[in-house]
């Protein structure tokens, strides 16, 4: 290394040293410094590893954001040279630092995860990133496992330590409530408790519940004290606030003033050491705001809040408010967010639930509005709806005002697929969950259809594309099968059966008799032809359901309809555990789809050369 | 879980910016409707954002894409809507936006309806009329869209101007009861059945082939047709309660291509029982009013007929939209639409395999006349010229049934020919359903589709 490399890698070092705060001049400056000095970068990257190993925990998230800003901005080669230890080194900080740091490291890992808008690649090496990522994994799951395993094996001295310690707390809160029975009562226990695993020797397994038990009510105590703490806190708060309140309400309009003097360029005169600063310059306590009447409000929201603490507080005592138990998810989801975010102030504010937007508002608001305009409607008993010239071509009041509504939000949820309403009623309610289940297994079978491929390996392409769900028109009705239609049939969605609804298809076969010369509407009403139909629609859907299971002997698991010549591909029956070849039947040692032998049979076509028989296929079906 | 990582990497790829394709965002006053016109070549992109809109009655769902080509229609604001389009084709400064003053009274029109479906278990039948261009599809598909809406009723809409297919081929009349919400993206109102998953329901269409575009070109022919359809409608009325109740929405052709007699509106009137008819008309004495009043009255004495402004949403179409509306109808018949596609399947005949008669056209052979039945069936022989790249109907008679059954037979589906080998005497024919050609006669349609 030459003597003017040898500088820029000290000076780096040295401006490095300077990182013991989140410094964003000094990480643009070291960034700056490795994208100008490509030519150094193994040496960049090493005394930026020695750094993170070796500096105190608190800076090492700092260094790894110099990491992360070079990387991001000058890229290759400084990426490469990362790779290499990145894991080792994220590891090694992971376990350092405290959980607030851990969650910065997460949320920096989350965005090398994000892939490169030129590249279309992540940040570092895939394997790297992938070993970080399982480390994460294990070690959050670590993390939120149950800390019962990790207890120590309970002895009687150490329960008896946990006790003194027990005791300790309850006896400083009775300080303070002196004429609280309740603690009074637990010392009691407590010290019976006590006597007692002294007098006996109890087993482990016997000490575990009770080691859990202490547990607990040590838990319930500490929160109790953290409570008071932070209601300490937030009362200091508070008079500070009201301290500055007092101090700069009086000041606020001469401020004002001079700022309206001075123009832009506003000098504070008063309290800098307070914490007034020029605007724009401190996010925490934006200038505007200390000097408006919005802090009033701020302020009197402050000591409600204060207000409804002590309430809790003294409803608490009197055991009136009820403390859902350690697992109970309400416990669960606050143990979480704490873990989440630490500063309570940021945390207080993330939490505001916000407002639903106006649209949203607006929507609630007319559907009430539809649901009064049309409660006490009845159709049948408006006069003004008769039908006449007069009444359609002019302005009717309660159509516009009261019945229009019926078509709109007096159903008020509308479907976010296809745009149909349905309303609040019991029956309603369930036809709409019918309707979107409906749609759910539509779209599974039109996706699923899609995408699934079956029949692997040898069985070829025309296979794996033929189980594609390939739909064709349906031929019309016969008059006198459409005359009993019934479009239930089509639009029932509670129908279970999906793959092989029962629809009424066209008969073609049946046809000739019932157009017979002049009576062709006297069919309708005759029940046989129907009768008929629906036993050969029964005979279709079972010759669907056959299957053969594809015999050892079986080549290449597929063999060829002699009817239709369609290659059959075998798909494997999960509740049998066996290739099949579904909708397919055998008949003298040959193959056949069902339907086709079926269709084939009934017309007595022989001329593929084969004998077919009904009967025997009837009989293979009510088998 | 959210802090594990990798799991909320949600992918940002942003394909609505595609090249020029830009989105616009459009708000659309309570009450005004957007005209919108979609050519064959483009595609216009629709996304309700908020509020209530609606197209022939049906409101869309918000926050989906809806997708149009080819086709003329009007957003109405039922409330203030936002949403956002996007079409290459469509300058954003032209937009058609205008207050639409008509929407009131189809409310009114359709409440009271509502109310004759509440008092009787005959519901009401409903003929629209009209000169062309007067919203006369319009105004029956907004009605049926209403219908199903507040109860689940389900009106039997009749089509009976020929040179329109809705859920079918033009070409023919049909009958199709509205059990569920339509298509709003489709020119042709949806499928009929499918032999797979579709993402609205299908409907299932009575169809009775006419065969000719005019009904000039056999007036008894088409009446004809007519009687075969009212008479199955009835019986369905007759076994089905609910379609009963809901009535009967009627579509007719325009005024102009009728007699000056009105027969085709006398006869309709007569074979559905019509109690309602609607005569689109801006003129506040029509004449045609005074007209209809006095056949009408000569047949039924217990009727309303009603004069109704044009409505406010119309949307000029001309004879090669028409067109292009007939092919789309042939296209989706057999390959379905952008998202139901459907495989039609083409099988090879011999010349000897199929049997086609063809409806006499007074039009085109006048000298056909004299001594043969207006309705009669003519047997057309198998050749290049006559059959190349024809639409036929396929009956449910016979191949080998006489020319009277075939006449009255139902209809079974549609063919296209797309072949035609005279040398070789072999035919192709793009049949809608995998399988054998079914062994039966067909009817050729004056319809051509070249792929």
């Amino acid at each position: 290394m030459d003597s003017e490399a040898d500088a820029i890698v000290k000076d780096f070092a040295s401006i490095l040293e300077e990182l013991t705060f989140n410094s964003r001049p000094i990480i643009t400056t070291l960034t700056k410094m490795a994208e100008e000095n490509i030519s150094y970068a193994q040496y960049f990257v090493d005394s930026l590893e020695s750094r993170i190993e070796k500096c105190v925990p608190k800076q090492k998230l700092y260094a790894f954001y110099t990491l992360d800003s070079i990387c991001k901005n000058a890229g290759s080669p400084y990426t490469i040279y990362f790779s290499r230890n990145l894991f080792q080194l994220y590891k090694k900080t992971y376990l350092l630092v405290d959980n607030n740091v851990r969650q910065k490291l997460i949320s920096m890992f989350k965005t090398w995860m994000a892939p490169n808008e030129s590249t279309g690649l992540p940040l570092f090496d895939k394997s790297a990133l992938d070993k970080i990522e399982q480390f994460l994994i294990k070690a959050s799951a670590l993390h939120q496992k149950n800390f019962q395993s990790m207890l120590p094996t309970p002895t009687v001295p150490l329960l008896l330590k946990e006790i003194d310690k027990l005791n300790l707390l309850t006896t400083e809160r009775l300080k303070e409530k002196p004429d609280d029975e309740k603690l009074n009562i637990k010392l009691v226990v407590l010290s019976q408790l006590k006597q007692e695993l002294q007098k006996e020797k109890l087993t482990t397994a016997a000490l575990k519940p009770v080691q859990m038990q202490l547990m607990q009510v040590f838990a319930q105590d500490q929160q109790l004290l953290q409570e008071r703490l932070r209601q300490e806190q937030y009362q200091k708060e508070q008079q500070q606030l009201q301290k500055k309140q007092n101090q700069f309400n009086p000041l606020g309009d001469i401020d004002q003033q001079q700022q309206r003097q001075q123009g832009s360029s506003h000098n504070p005169l008063f309290g800098n050491s307070l914490g007034l600063k020029p605007p724009g310059a401190s996010a925490l306590f934006p200038t505007s705001t200390l000097l408006t009447g919005q802090d009033f409000s701020e302020f009197e929201k402050a000591s409600k809040l204060s207000k409804l603490h002590k309430l809790y507080e003294s409803l608490e005592s009197e055991g009136l408010v009820y403390k859902p138990p350690k697992d109970s998810v309400v416990n669960l989801f606050s143990t979480f967010n704490k873990g989440h975010s630490g500063a309570s102030e940021i945390d207080a504010d993330s939490k505001k639930a916000p407002l639903p937007s106006v649209t949203e508002l607006h929507n609630i608001l007319s559907d009430c509005k539809a649901y009064f305009a049309t409660v006490n409607i009845d159709i049948l008993n408006t006069p003004s709806l008769q039908i006449s010239q007069k009444t359609i071509v002019g302005n009717n009041e309660i159509v516009h005002n009261n019945l229009i509504n019926t078509l709109y939000r007096s159903k008020p949820k509308k479907c976010n697929v296809c745009g149909k309403r349905f309303g609040n009623s019991l029956e309603e309610r369930r036809l709409q969950s019918d309707h979107l289940d409906w749609h759910f297994r539509i779209n599974k079978r039109i996706k699923g259809s899609e995408n699934t491929l079956t029949g692997s390996g040898n069985a070829g392409g025309i296979s794996s594309t033929s189980q594609k769900n390939i739909q064709s028109r349906n031929w019309y009705l016969h008059d006198s099968q459409w005359v009993i239609f019934k479009d239930d049939e089509i639009v029932s969605t509670s129908n279970t059966l999906d793959n092989t609804a029962k629809v009424t298809t066209a008969n073609v076969e049946n046809s000739t008799r019932a157009i017979s010369s002049g009576s062709m509407y006297d069919a309708a009403k005759e029940t046989s032809p129907n009768t008929s139909e629906r036993a050969i629609l029964i005979d279709e859907n079972l010759l669907r359901k056959k299957y053969v299971v594809v015999p050892e002997s079986s080549e290449d698991m597929s063999f060829q309809c002699p009817i239709c010549k369609e290659t059959v591909s075998a798909l494997y029956d999960e509740d049998l555990g066996e290739w099949t070849w579904k909708g397919s039947m055998e008949y003298n040692g040959k193959y056949f789809h069902a339907i086709c032998y079926y269709e084939a049979a009934k017309n007595n076509n022989n001329s593929i050369g084969l004998e077919l028989d009904l009967e025997k296929l009837k009989n293979l079906i009510s088998e | 879980m959210s802090i594990l990582p990798g799991i909320d990497s949600t992918p940002t790829t942003n394909e609505l910016f595609e090249g020029t394709n830009e989105i616009h965002k459009l708000e659309i006053e309570k009450g005004y409707e957007w005209k919108v016109e979609v050519n064959a070549e483009s595609k216009l992109v629709i996304e309700v954002k908020s509020g209530i809109a609606e197209i022939f009655g049906t409101e869309l769902a918000n926050d989906i894409e809806y997708s149009f080509y080819n086709n003329k229609f009007s957003i109405l604001a039922v409330e203030d809507v936002s949403l956002e389009w996007r079409c290459p084709e469509i300058p954003e400064q032209k937009l058609m936006i205008g207050e639409n003053k008509t929407a009131k009274y189809v409310y009114n029109l359709h409440f009271s309806l509502e109310k004759m479906r509440a008092a009787s278990f005959d519901g009401p039948k409903v003929m629209i009329v009209g000169g062309s261009n007067t919203g006369k599809t319009a105004l029956a598909r907004t009605l049926c869209s209403y219908a199903i809406k507040y109860k689940s009723y389900q009106p039997m809409f009749i089509n009976l101007n020929p040179e329109e297919g809705i859920f079918s081929v033009a070409g023919c009349l049909t009958a199709t009861p509205i059990s569920d919400i339509l298509d709003v993206q489709s020119t042709i109102w949806g499928h009929s059945m499918t032999s797979g998953a579709t993402m609205l329901h299908s409907k299932q269409p009575l169809v009775k082939t006419f065969g000719l575009e005019h009904i000039k070109e056999n007036q008894d022919l088409y009446l004809a047709t007519l009687k075969q359809l009212s008479e199955v409608v009835k019986l369905r009325l007759q076994n089905d309660v609910l379609v009963h109740r809901s009535g009967c929405i009627i579509d007719t052709p325009p005024i102009s291509v009728m007699d000056d007699d009105l027969t085709e509106l006398t006869t309709t009137f007569k074979e559905f029982n019509v109690n309602v008819v609607i005569l689109l008309s801006d003129e506040q004495e029509d004449p045609l009013l005074t007209k209809l009043n006095d056949k009408l009255s000569t047949i039924s004495s217990s009727f309303n007929l009603l004069r109704l402004p044009i409505l406010s949403g119309v949307i000029e179409r001309d004879d090669v939209f028409k067109r292009s509306l007939q092919r789309l109808a042939i296209r989706e018949y057999f390959y379905g639409s952008p998202s139901v596609v459907l495989s039609p399947y083409t099988i090879g005949v011999d010349f000897e395999d199929i049997t086609v008669w063809r409806p006499i056209n007074f039009i085109e052979n006048p000298e056909e006349t004299s001594q043969l039945l207006p309705t009669q069936l003519l047997p057309v022989e198998v050749k290049p010229t006559t059959l190349q790249h024809a639409l036929v109907a396929i009956s449910y008679a016979d191949r080998k049934a006489n020319e009277s059954n075939v006449q009255l037979a139902p209809t079974l589906g549609f063919g296209l020919i797309t072949e035609v080998n005279d040398k070789r005497r072999k035919l192709r024919i793009l049949l809608p359903v995998p399988g054998r050609l079914p062994d039966k006669a067909m009817i050729l349609t004056a319809y051509r589709y070249l792929e």
